[in-house]
């Protein structure tokens, strides 16, 4: 191994010629340009999806209201991202109390009526022409808070502590789980789950952790508390033979969406020619199942395309989280790592019948713009571990 | 926790997440594909709806190409009552008030009364719904689809119906059509033509036995629909035009056809009218059945059956009281085709049947002679049950074979059948005798392409055992006796034969000896081109040898019976040209218990040349010569060109003859 070229190189003068261009640390020259591509042609193929979806039948007469709303949301999303990217990332721990208080008013607010209600959900402020949803915002914060409180105890996890880290991302669950959105609640725990099993808790806590977890699910499909359409929807992609679930449709949902995927076959109808997607077959196409216009219009070229995009930025992600220069840095990454490969593989799998039926956005494809906003953000806090990791 | 352990746990989260990526990728194959065939065909039929488009029906044609039966269009207005039943009750009275409007201004005044009657009707079926207004005009559809949703219950269907030119003529050979039943529709649901449960379907006759030929191949239009199954478009390439069913051309000539039920409803009523000749039971005159076959070819040329029915009371729908009408027996069951569905003793008429018996076995020549005294004593033998007589104890001195079929002596044909039982170990036992009637096609159904065929019966020592098996039968008629064999020899007895099987018979012997398989249709043509598909070729069922001296002495003494002094038929056909055109032909005249007896003839001609075998069969109704011979008469009148044959009337309006020659004339058989 020679080291001659660091060794002979002769340090640059501080200063001396445009000291930031000469700097070889300086974060403009480590951005992860993969990651940006990677999302910037996931968020094109979502554009294009949500206009097939959308545009209606009439060609004289296209909607593309839909369209031009998400193109605003990327555009919004992208300068959120690189304002995201653009201050330390070792900032934003002490900005992490005030936005998580801030986070859990809106909550707070949102549950006890001040928001508005759609599809049976109270999860959204009216503003002007847009919905915002603080639940999607709200991941991030966690997600930042989470990872300065376990580097504040110094990755040494404690039952104590662990019991403070819980807290911290269980108070905002309990309060999206009374909007009721299970979706993104369940979002927080594989949130949670990733950053304590990075951020050092101790293995018996994760298992003992895992455990309590899958009692609390079963007791809760059991004991009512959930809708019945809750229930039929987690439960549906099991097959078995439910009359309640059948006569609420979940079943169709999950039925029409594995047709419109599995019609599409290696190269899929054609854009804009799948007859699923055109004839309105499968419901909430432009938002929760987006993959199936993907999958029927695209097929498994075009499918199999955007799961590539995805794995990438999920490699990247992971890669980042490992060169993080601190332990923050790593934790903030595995965070987002845990939200989107979760909605990811929850979304697309709910779509193909692996998983139950929840209402989880597809991150960059998937109509909306808080999701949008909030996946943006998520990929700035990544670009800012990785553009520092030598500053 | 050891130094190695961020590496390791990273390397988890990495294993995990390349997991889940790992799955989502397998399972995105299996779905497109491997499994892809599948879920294409559901999406196919996801988006796309089958509309069957149904096909006109084929038409009937007579031989000389006159429409039997044909089409029309009729646009038939229902109300489903399981629809209209749970609609509220303003509802309900507006549903009404609209399409009484409507059907008011399309020039059916209706009331909501007339419409409230119709809908409580209980002769419709419960199950599907009622037919309010029928032929209806076009726009009335138009109106009625276009306000879908202001009236619910209500639709409009553009049905073909049947037409029917010729109205009641020939209905028993044409049949009809109805809606196809469940029963129907479970095995056909699979034809290549396929059925929905609310197809019309042939239920009897022509219009059934063809059914496979008359179907037409109905057409698809696919549509294009949404979740809400509303149409978006028609897919054109999806769309194929239904194709019109194929005509059956019959051999059945309408005009004849007329003629034959005409002279049969004349002759039943003037039957009906008068005394029965010397019988205690009054005659009744109301069942009968003429046939008259082609004896080259078994081609079907009429067939008459009385009482008849309109196969148009049919279109739309039959009412519950006309069905139970035509099901009734007090109305003689209209529906029913006597001609081949009715079993008769046939009398004298079976008399040329055992003369050939018995040349064919041996016991006689033409030339041999029996003194007939009038009374038969069977041999060996005592008590009054032993003595047969001829008909009111007529002795005919010495008579040969032609005579004794001239005259129709009894007594001769007595002897015949008492020796086939006295002689049974010389002449090929027991069975014999009722196995050389067989041979003409009787105790077995002739294969006509009709419905509802009987196959008649020639009872043996064999039949009765199996028969006695069976019913309980009184000590003394449970074995078989010289006696039964005198009772066959004549047609009597347990013998049973259809007019159809009689009439295929005296063709065999017209035709020196082939017993056809009858058939009405002669050939399928192409619905839309006429080019001929199928030819319906003559099936011969078997061949009896008769030698040329047995047929002449046959014909030459079944000719007497129209000519000669004597003759039993000679009144029905004086003044026709016997010698231009001869008809062979042999009255008969069935006793049956308690009634007027049944008036049989069977005849073909010309002799020399035969053209037409006819059989005429009126129940209760008296002489053969003197009511079933004029009938013939008249269809020889025409046949030959002695008078002329008049063209069947459209509407099918026949009135009486006004003169049968014979009829009523008293006679000896």
């Amino acid at each position: 191994m020679t080291t001659t070229s660091f060794t002979t190189r002769s340090p640059v003068a501080p200063g001396a010629l445009g000291r930031t261009s000469r700097n070889p640390a300086a974060p403009w020259r480590h951005i992860d340009l993969v990651l940006i591509g990677c999302v910037g042609a996931a968020s094109a193929l979502g554009c294009l999806m949500i206009f097939s979806a959308t545009r209606g039948r009439d060609p004289s007469d296209f909607d593309t209201s839909f369209l031009s709303k998400q193109l605003l949301f990327v555009a919004i999303g992208f300068g959120a991202m690189l304002i995201t990217a653009f201050f330390d990332y070792r900032r934003y721990r002490e900005l992490a109390p005030m936005a998580y208080g801030v986070v859990i008013l809106l909550l707070l607010m949102v549950v006890t009526g001040l928001g508005s209600e759609r599809k049976g959900s109270q999860a959204w402020f009216q503003l002007g022409p847009f919905q915002l949803q603080p639940s999607e915002l709200a991941k991030i914060v966690v997600i930042v808070t989470i990872a300065s409180v376990i580097t504040h105890f110094n990755s040494q996890l404690d039952a104590r502590r662990l019991g403070v880290v819980l807290a911290v991302a269980g108070v905002p669950m309990a309060l999206i789980m009374l909007q009721p959105d299970l979706g993104t609640t369940l979002v927080f725990v594989a949130v949670a789950m990733g950053m304590l099993l990075i951020g050092g808790a101790q293995v018996r806590h994760i298992v003992a952790l895992t455990i309590v977890g899958i009692i609390g699910v079963t007791v809760v499909l059991n004991s009512g508390m959930l809708e019945t359409y809750q229930q039929c929807r987690l439960t549906s992609f099991l097959e078995t033979q439910n009359r309640d679930c059948e006569e609420r449709g979940s079943a169709y949902n999950l039925d029409q969406a594995k047709v419109a995927i599995g019609s599409g076959s290696l190269l899929g109808t054609g854009l804009f020619e799948g007859t699923q997607t055109r004839l309105d077959i499968v419901p909430e196409q432009h938002t929760d199942f987006i993959f199936t216009a993907l999958g029927e219009e695209l097929g498994f070229v075009g499918s199999a395309t955007l799961l590539s995009l995805l794995s990438i930025i999920a490699w990247r992600i992971w890669r980042t989280a490992q060169l993080a220069r601190d332990p923050l840095g790593t934790l903030i990454c595995v965070g987002v790592l845990s939200m989107v490969v979760f909605q990811v593989f929850e979304n697309i799998g709910m779509t193909m019948g692996i998983m139950p039926i929840t209402g989880i956005p597809l991150p960059f494809m998937s109509y909306g713009g808080s999701s949008t906003l909030t996946a943006f953000i998520a990929m700035g806090l990544v670009l800012n571990v990785h553009m520092r990791r030598f500053s | 926790m050891n130094q190695d352990s961020p590496r390791i746990r990273m390397s988890v989260l990495g294993i995990v997440v390349f997991a889940l990526f790992a799955s989502l990728f397998a399972r995105l194959w299996y779905l497109q594909v491997m499994n892809t065939d599948e879920y294409q065909v559901v999406a196919q039929s996801n988006r796309t709806r089958e509309i069957p488009v149904e096909a006109p029906r084929g038409r009937i044609l007579d031989r000389n190409g006159k429409v039997l039966v044909d089409n029309r269009i009729s646009v038939q207005v229902t109300i489903d009552r399981t629809v209209l039943g749970e609609l509220e009750d303003d509802e309900r009275t507006d549903v009404l008030t609209r399409l009484a409007d409507g059907l008011a201004r399309s020039g059916v005044p209706t009331t909501v009364e007339q419409l409230e009657t119709r809908v409580a009707d209980q002769r419709y079926s419960p199950y599907v719904p009622v037919p309010v207004a029928g032929d209806v005009p076009e726009e009335l559809k138009i109106w009625i689809d276009e306000h879908a949703r202001d009236l619910p219950s209500v639709a409009a269907d553009r049905v073909a119906v049947r037409r029917y030119p010729f109205g009641p003529l020939a209905a028993h050979v044409l049949g009809y059509t109805g809606k196809i039943t469940k029963e129907e529709f479970d095995v056909l649901v699979e034809d290549t033509k396929p059925y929905t449960l609310n197809d019309e379907i042939g239920k009897a006759g022509i219009e059934r036995v063809y059914e496979g030929d008359l179907r037409g191949q109905p057409g698809v239009t696919l549509l294009e629909v949404d979740t809400d199954g509303k149409t978006i478009r028609e897919i054109p390439d999806g769309t194929t035009p239904p194709i019109p069913g194929d005509d059956v051309v019959l051999n059945l000539d309408i005009d004849v056809q007329a003629a034959a039920e005409q002279a049969l409803q004349t002759s039943l009523v003037r039957a009906s009218e008068r005394p029965s000749n010397g019988y205690s039971a009054p005659n009744i005159g109301k069942v009968g059945s003429a046939v008259v076959l082609d004896p080259m070819s078994g081609g079907v040329v009429a067939m008459a059956s009385a009482p008849t029915y309109s196969p148009a009371d049919f279109v739309d729908g039959i009412s519950d009281t006309e069905w139970s009408f035509l099901n009734d027996e007090a109305n003689f069951y209209p529906l029913n085709n006597w001609a081949l569905q009715g079993q008769y003793a046939p009398g004298s008429t079976f008399k040329p049947f055992t003369a050939w018996a018995a040349l064919a076995a041996g016991l006689v020549t033409p030339e041999t002679t029996v003194q007939d005294t009038g009374v038969f004593e069977v041999p060996n033998c005592a008590g009054d049950s032993c003595l047969f007589s001829n008909d009111r104890g007529k002795a005919y001195g010495r008579v040969d074979l032609r005579r004794s079929l001239t005259v129709s002596s009894d007594f001769y044909y007595y002897n015949l059948g008492a020796r086939f039982w006295v002689e049974q170990d010389a002449l090929g036992g027991p069975e014999r005798f009722a196995e050389l009637y067989r041979a003409w096609g009787f105790d077995a159904k002739t294969g006509i392409d009709l419905t509802g065929e009987q196959p008649g019966r020639i009872p043996s020592p064999e039949w009765l055992r199996s028969y006695c098996e069976q019913v309980h039968c009184n000590e003394g008629s449970n074995q078989w006796r010289t006696g039964n064999n005198v009772n066959m020899a004549i047609g009597q007895g347990d013998v049973l034969v259809t007019p159809l099987q009689l009439s295929a018979a005296y063709a065999a012997i017209a035709n020196g000896g082939k017993v056809w398989e009858p058939h009405v249709a002669r050939e399928i043509q192409d619905g839309v081109t006429h080019e001929v598909k199928r030819v319906i070729e003559p099936v011969e069922r078997s061949t009896i040898e008769i030698a040329p001296e047995w047929r002449q002495a046959v014909i030459d003494g079944l000719v007497g019976v129209t000519t000669s002094e004597g003759g039993t038929a000679v009144g029905a056909f004086s003044g026709f040209p016997n010698d231009a055109f001869p008809v062979a032909a042999k009255t008969g005249t069935a006793q049956v218990n308690n009634k007027a007896p049944t008036a049989v003839f069977g005849a073909f001609g010309p002799a020399g040349a035969p053209a037409y075998s006819v059989s005429v069969l009126l129940e209760e109704s008296g002489y053969g010569g003197s009511v079933a011979a004029p009938v013939a008469r008249r269809l020889f009148d025409l046949l030959s060109g002695t008078v002329p044959l008049p063209q069947a009337p459209l509407g099918g309006q026949l009135g009486d003859i006004p003169e049968l020659v014979g009829e009523g004339e008293t006679v000896r058989d």
